[in-house]
Parts: structure tokens; C-alpha cells; sequence
């Protein structure tokens, strides 16, 4: 036998099972403050005393009903052979709500072990837990433990070791009077025993069940499970029911379980101050009628005016870093008498469009910093309720618009984090927009374009931008919705979680992810598509050549230059530029420094060659516009299509979001182009 | 009365919640049954409204509250 244990770590969203996780894993998972952060199962592994536990990180849920995807997703992992021991992580702060989900985990029959998370916020309240009574109550143990500060670990572990093979529960001590009818005392048997009505039902169910399914197990959960009309467990399990048995009982025992979780709430929970007036005072204005918008708007300005003021001052001394190693690379290879080609190859392909890349690092970072804020302190729910009035009127729920401000750092989380909304309609239609929210890979294109042509206007038109996508993304939503004649539900339904200074590990784990995958894109897919850029613009059908206008680039840009020319884009070296920023859109950038061999172009000494080179094939800031918006609004980059496609399950649907919004960038590139040419 | 037509900073008890069967499952998961008590903590605007119950704030939206059945009173 293996002595490999699956761990699984189940509850509710929100209550820092992944904090666990990544504390035990040393994985860097994120995590923030807003329910349904984790939308997919995630596996690492730990030692404890020379024994690797396979730890499970699952979706929160808040019961084991199959009424939402991610519940019969997690329902089926907890009850596979997958899953020997259940960790039960439970916000100790909110007893009464978690303890529903944990009545329901002891009720499978699988070893369970509480972890009491967030204890120091029970302290911080001046609440008390009886740490006595509780695990008396339930049967199970209760280890209390902090996540964030790594405390307890080692004893939850040796819980688990402990309790891997008990499938009864402990001592059982339960005040309330025994049964009336019943013929069996279950209350030493079972943390959660029914009314005698519900558990005469449950003996009769039981019976059935072993004569049918003798080699089942655990009868008391199958039972309950008739009696709360599952249909995926009735359709697994057939029975013909005794004539007259009134089954539909599922209103009665969440009730009872209620009622039991109360009782031990009672005896458990001390000082049960409802000391949370901090979040109330922080709600009466965030969530207020008047002021709940334009407190989200003015924080999202705030959050782009730091990425672009901050930012583009610490871009500065990167500009400065970067043109010196450029000059002491050409230097130096000079000095050792590389050839011509190398140099160029080093020089142009490679610092051009990497190191260009590079400056821009700052900028992402504050960007990252601010969304992380966001994210942790609680405040992501509340803009999922300031903004269903408003969305709902698009059509779609409040809950939509998050994936929607996740779309501001990256396509690809934004999109995963869809699965969260309720119906598949929100899920497409949600996908479809997302990517006109501009993404921050496409933040170098604004700076280095903005700056270059609009100077001290810079930042409004990279602001115009951001508007511009955001806008989009509402007329889009509007214009399906009344095609497609469905009306907002109204049906939002999320957590609002408690308020929580951010905490830095959280930020910084989230930040520096971020900064590892921007310099992986920079030192793999931007690497390499620079270098053959390079290659292409170097070598044509002939061979080498010293004439860029005869590359195989110059050929295959050349192509589409008719299709591009009402934009202002009909230029093959914008082109070969869009066509490469697929792989990314930082692509863009590199390229173009590439393409105009100017290898600092992100400096202000590259900036005026790049003019002087743009306006010599008449490139003005009319074209330099509809070229910000055609990169804002076309085909988002291979990774986010990617899980497009994977989570829409859909070819024929990704192929349809592509055509739009290639359609959409070309559209308004063109009026662009042809309104704003006319005026200036 | 209705959840919608209560006031903000107001508790009220369930009476009755009649809803589409998987939104009524998920907010009996939730514990929001018969006789919780629930509290609202802002009413304000025409759509979604912001409540507290079994000790956790939650958002929801028009639909859930207009029919959800509350009084002022436990009838329990």
C-alpha cells in the first residue's frame, strides 16, 4: 500500500484554503479577499514526519448540493478514491455560516479534521471559542491554525495522520433530550441527528439501499441525500420506494442542520459582540446610493494615474540603464571585431526588442501592486453590487464586471474567472467583452505611442483608451442583449467579506508573479519572436539583403496593405508589427524597434529617430491613434484565445469572438483614421 | 411584505421565499430559510440591495428580494 494520503482541503469561499495550502505547499497560488479566487482544483505536496501528504486545493462551496458547477465539481473529487482524509478549513470568525458545509462533510463518512482558520480575527473581535466543546459536538478534531502566520501547521498535519482511518467520530456529547419515537438513540453515533420524522425515513431508505446496493457504503449520507431529491445520487442509485413515501424533505433537514448549528454556536461562541461596525462605517460609503460609483471610478483613475505618473518616472532611470548597455554592447562588440550581421543581431533583435521591453516593468508593477490592493482588502464584492444596477441594464449581472476589472492586468485569469457566473449566456458574452478591457501587456504600446506623438497629453490619450475599451465592452453587451432578447436576471447573490488591511505576503506573492511571467514573456515568446523578426527582415527570397523593403516581413506585410490603408495602418512595417503582436501584444513594441532598427526606442533620443523614421512614410499622430485603438480592440494574444477556446469548449464560438473583434479594431481604426484626419 | 420594500438598518424574519428551485437551493445553503432573521443594510438603490444573515453580508439582487416574504415579527 502507498503511504502516499490525499488530502483535500474543502470550505467555504473566501475562508483562506488556499493561504493554507501555499503555507503547506510553498506554492505561491494566489489568493485575495473575494469568494471564488480559486476556480480550479490545484495538487501539491508536503512532508510530515517522513510521510508525503498530496495535498488537494478545491474551490470553495458552500454546501455539497450539485446546484452549481463548482459544488458537484467538488463534491465528486471529495467523494472519488482521490481524497483519503478532509480537511475542513473553516473561517472561525463565522462559525455559523461554515458549520453548515462541515456538518455536510462529516455526514459522507470520510475522515474529517477542522481547521479553524482565522482565529486571530476572533481575538481581534473579542470573541472566544470554546475549543473544548466544539470538537465534543461535532466528533471531529478541531485544531485551531492561521494560515497567514503559518501557525498550528504541524499539529493539523498530525491530525490528519491521526484520523486518516477513523471513519466513526469521536465522543459525542450532545445536551438535547433523546428521541421520542425513534427506536434508535443516535445521538452518540452521530454529530447530526434529525427529528424522529426524518430519521424514521432515513431506516426505511437504509434498508432499501442494502438490499439493492449491498457493497455500498455509507447508507445514512445516500439516504439523505433521496430525501433532499438529488437527482444525480437517485439517478446512480434506482429504488422503487415503499407506496406512500413521501420523500422532499431537503427544506426540513437544512432547517435542523440550521437549528443544530445554532445550538452549538450557543455553547461554543463567547462574547459573541457583533464588533464588525468597521466594515458597516467602510460600507455606508462604499456601497451608498450616491457615492458607491464615483468611489469606484475615482479609484480606478487613481489606480492608472499611479501606473502612468509612478511608473513612467521609474521608467526613466530603466531608459537610461538600457541605452548605456546598449552603447557599451556596440562598443564592445565592435572593439572584438564581431561581424556586421551579429552586432545587428545583438543589437537590433535582441536589446532592441527585449531590452525595450524591459523599461516598461515599472509600469506593470504599479499596475499589479493596485489591482492587488484591490483585491485583498474585500473590496472586488463590493464592485460586483455598485456595478449590478448598471450591468444589469446590459444585461448581464453585477458579478460579471469582475472577471471584467481582472481584464485590466491580464486576459487570461479574467477569462478563467468567468466560471463564477451563474449562467453560460453571461459566461460567452462576459468572454466576448473581456478583452476590449485593456490588458496590461497592451500598456508599452500607449506609453511608447502616447508619448511620442501627444507629448504632454500623453496620459489623456492613454486614458481615452482605457475609456474607449471600457465602452466598448458596454455597447457590446447592450447591443447582445437585445438581440438576443434576455433580460437581466437580478439574481445577484455574492459574499461580502470583511474588510482586512491588505497583507503584504499576499501582495507580494501576487506582484511577483506577475513580474515572472512579464519577464518570461520577455525572455521566451518576445525573445524569440524578435529574433525572427529579425530574420525576416534581414533575409528575403533571394538571401540575404541589405534592402529591407525586399525581407520576406516587407513581402507579407505588403499583402495586407490595401486592407490596411483606410485605417492609417497601411504601412507593411505596422503590419508586421500587428501581425507579431499575437504572440503578444508587448510584441508590438518590440517589433517596431525592431522593424525600424532603432534599438532604444523606448528612450527619448530612440523616441525622435522612431518620429523622424514614422513621419518620413507619413505617420502621424492621427495614424499613431488608430493604431492604439486597433491594438486595443484585435485579436488578444495567443495565451488569452487560448483559454478562451478551452473554457468556452467552442471552436466555432472562439472563431466568432476572434471575427468580432478583429471586425470591431478594424471598424473604428477607420473611423478614426478617416473623421480625425479630416480635422487635423 | 416583500425583502425589496423593507428598510435599510432594519431586521426582518423570513416567511416565505419562492424562487426558482437552484437559486432557492443555494440560499437555503446559505441558511436563508424559514424564520432566519435577516437584516438590511442598504435599501437605497432601485436594484440590488445589501443584507446580513447567519452572520455574513451578502449582495443580492431585485429578483431574490422581491420574492422573498418577510415580517417584522417572528412568526415563529
Amino acid at each position: 500500500m502507498s503511504t502516499q494520503l490525499n488530502v483535500g482541503f474543502v470550505g467555504n469561499p473566501n475562508c483562506g484554503k488556499t493561504t493554507l495550502f501555499n503555507a503547506y505547499t510553498g506554492a505561491n497560488l494566489k489568493v485575495a479577499n473575494w469568494p471564488g479566487v480559486t476556480v480550479e482544483k490545484k495538487e501539491g505536496k508536503t512532508t510530515f514526519e517522513n510521510e508525503t501528504y498530496r495535498l488537494i486545493d478545491l474551490p470553495g462551496i458552500y454546501s455539497l448540493s450539485s446546484y452549481t458547477i463548482e459544488e458537484s465539481v467538488s463534491r465528486d473529487v471529495i467523494l472519488s478514491d482521490d481524497i483519503d482524509v478532509i480537511v475542513n478549513v473553516v473561517d472561525a470568525s463565522s462559525l455559523e455560516r461554515n458549520l453548515y458545509l462541515t456538518l455536510q462533510l462529516i455526514e459522507l463518512g470520510k475522515p474529517v479534521v477542522v481547521a479553524l482558520n482565522m482565529m486571530d480575527i476572533v481575538k481581534e473581535r473579542g470573541m472566544e471559542l470554546d475549543l473544548h466543546r466544539l470538537p465534543e459536538m461535532i466528533g471531529v478534531p478541531t485544531i485551531p491554525v492561521s494560515a497567514t502566520k503559518k501557525r498550528g501547521l504541524s499539529i493539523l498535519m498530525h491530525a490528519v495522520a491521526h484520523h486518516k482511518d477513523k471513519k466513526t467520530l469521536g465522543p459525542l456529547v450532545h445536551h438535547h433530550g433523546g428521541s421520542e419515537s425513534h427506536p434508535h438513540d443516535h445521538h452518540r453515533e452521530y454529530a447530526m441527528v434529525y427529528s424522529d420524522e426524518i430519521e424514521d425515513k432515513i431506516d426505511i431508505l437504509t434498508k432499501e439501499l442494502k438490499k439493492i446496493y449491498p457493497d455500498s457504503s455509507n447508507y445514512r449520507w445516500l439516504s439523505l441525500k433521496y430525501l433532499e431529491a438529488d437527482k444525480k445520487i437517485k439517478n446512480q442509485y434506482p429504488l422503487s420506494l415503499p407506496p406512500g413515501f413521501d420523500e422532499g424533505n431537503e427544506k426540513e433537514i437544512i432547517k435542523e442542520k440550521y437549528d443544530f448549528i445554532e445550538e452549538i454556536v450557543d455553547e461554543v461562541v463567547a462574547n459573541k459582540s457583533e464588533k464588525t461596525a468597521r466594515t458597516d462605517k467602510i460600507d455606508h460609503y462604499l456601497t451608498s446610493k450616491w457615492l458607491g460609483l464615483p468611489i469606484f471610478l475615482g479609484v480606478m483613475a487613481l489606480v492608472f494615474f499611479f501606473t502612468f505618473t509612478i511608473g513612467d518616472w521609474l521608467k526613466g532611470y530603466f531608459e537610461i540603464g538600457l541605452e548605456a548597455f546598449s552603447d557599451m554592447t556596440i562598443k564592445g562588440l565592435t572593439a572584438i571585431h564581431t561581424s556586421p550581421l551579429l552586432t545587428s543581431l545583438l543589437v537590433d533583435g535582441i536589446i532592441g526588442g527585449v531590452g525595450g521591453i524591459l523599461t516598461f516593468l515599472p509600469n506593470i508593477v504599479i499596475l499589479f501592486i493596485a489591482l492587488a490592493f484591490l483585491e485583498d482588502s474585500g473590496y472586488m464584492a463590493r464592485v460586483a453590487f455598485v456595478m449590478d444596477d448598471i450591468m444589469s441594464f446590459l444585461g448581464l449581472s453585477g458579478r460579471a464586471f469582475l472577471p471584467m476589472v481582472l481584464g485590466f492586468g491580464c486576459t487570461v485569469p479574467a477569462v478563467m474567472a468567468t466560471r463564477a457566473l451563474e449562467t453560460k449566456k453571461d459566461r460567452v458574452k462576459t468572454i466576448l467583452v473581456t478583452p476590449f478591457m485593456s490588458c496590461s501587456a497592451k500598456l508599452p504600446v500607449y506609453v511608447l505611442f502616447s508619448s511620442m506623438f501627444f507629448g504632454r497629453n500623453a496620459m489623456f490619450v492613454s486614458y481615452s483608451l482605457y475609456v474607449l475599451g471600457i465602452a466598448l465592452a458596454i455597447v457590446t453587451s447592450f447591443v447582445l442583449s437585445k438581440i438576443d432578447g434576455t433580460k437581466a436576471t437580478h439574481s445577484l447573490l455574492i459574499e461580502l467579506p470583511e474588510y482586512k488591511s491588505p497583507n503584504i505576503r499576499t501582495i507580494t506573492i501576487y506582484v511577483w508573479e506577475k513580474v515572472k511571467d512579464y519577464l518570461t514573456k520577455a525572455g521566451t515568446v518576445i525573445f524569440v519572436a524578435s529574433i525572427l523578426l529579425w530574420i525576416l527582415l534581414n533575409f528575403g527570397m533571394t538571401g540575404y539583403v541589405t534592402d529591407v523593403s525586399q525581407s520576406l516581413a516587407a513581402s507579407i506585410g505588403k499583402i495586407l496593405v490595401p486592407v490596411f490603408k483606410p485605417t492609417g495602418l497601411g504601412h507593411w512595417q505596422i503590419i508586421v508589427a500587428l501581425i507579431a503582436g499575437l504572440a503578444a501584444k508587448e510584441v508590438v513594441v518590440s517589433s517596431i524597434s525592431v522593424l525600424f532598427s532603432v534599438s532604444n526606442a523606448t528612450t527619448a533620443a530612440g523616441m525622435s529617430t522612431l518620429i523622424t523614421t514614422l513621419s518620413g512614410i507619413g505617420f502621424g499622430s492621427v495614424n499613431a491613434y488608430a493604431l492604439m485603438v486597433f491594438v486595443l480592440l484585435y485579436i488578444p494574444c495567443t495565451a488569452a484565445v487560448a483559454t478562451i477556446h478551452r473554457e468556452l469548449k467552442s471552436t466555432k464560438t472562439t472563431l466568432l469572438i476572434i471575427t468580432y473583434q478583429l471586425a470591431v479594431a478594424w471598424f473604428l481604426s477607420f473611423l478614426i483614421f478617416q473623421i480625425g484626419s479630416r480635422i487635423f | 411584505m416583500t425583502l425589496k420594500q423593507g428598510k435599510s438598518n432594519q431586521s426582518y424574519f423570513v416567511t416565505n421565499i419562492s424562487l426558482e428551485l437552484n437559486l432557492m437551493r443555494r440560499l437555503e445553503a446559505l441558511g436563508l430559510t424559514q424564520g432566519t432573521r435577516i437584516l438590511i443594510l442598504n435599501n437605497e438603490k432601485k436594484g440590488s440591495l445589501t443584507v446580513k444573515f447567519r452572520g455574513t453580508r451578502f449582495a443580492i439582487g431585485k429578483h431574490i428580494a422581491q420574492n422573498i416574504e418577510v415580517s417584522e415579527e417572528s412568526q415563529l
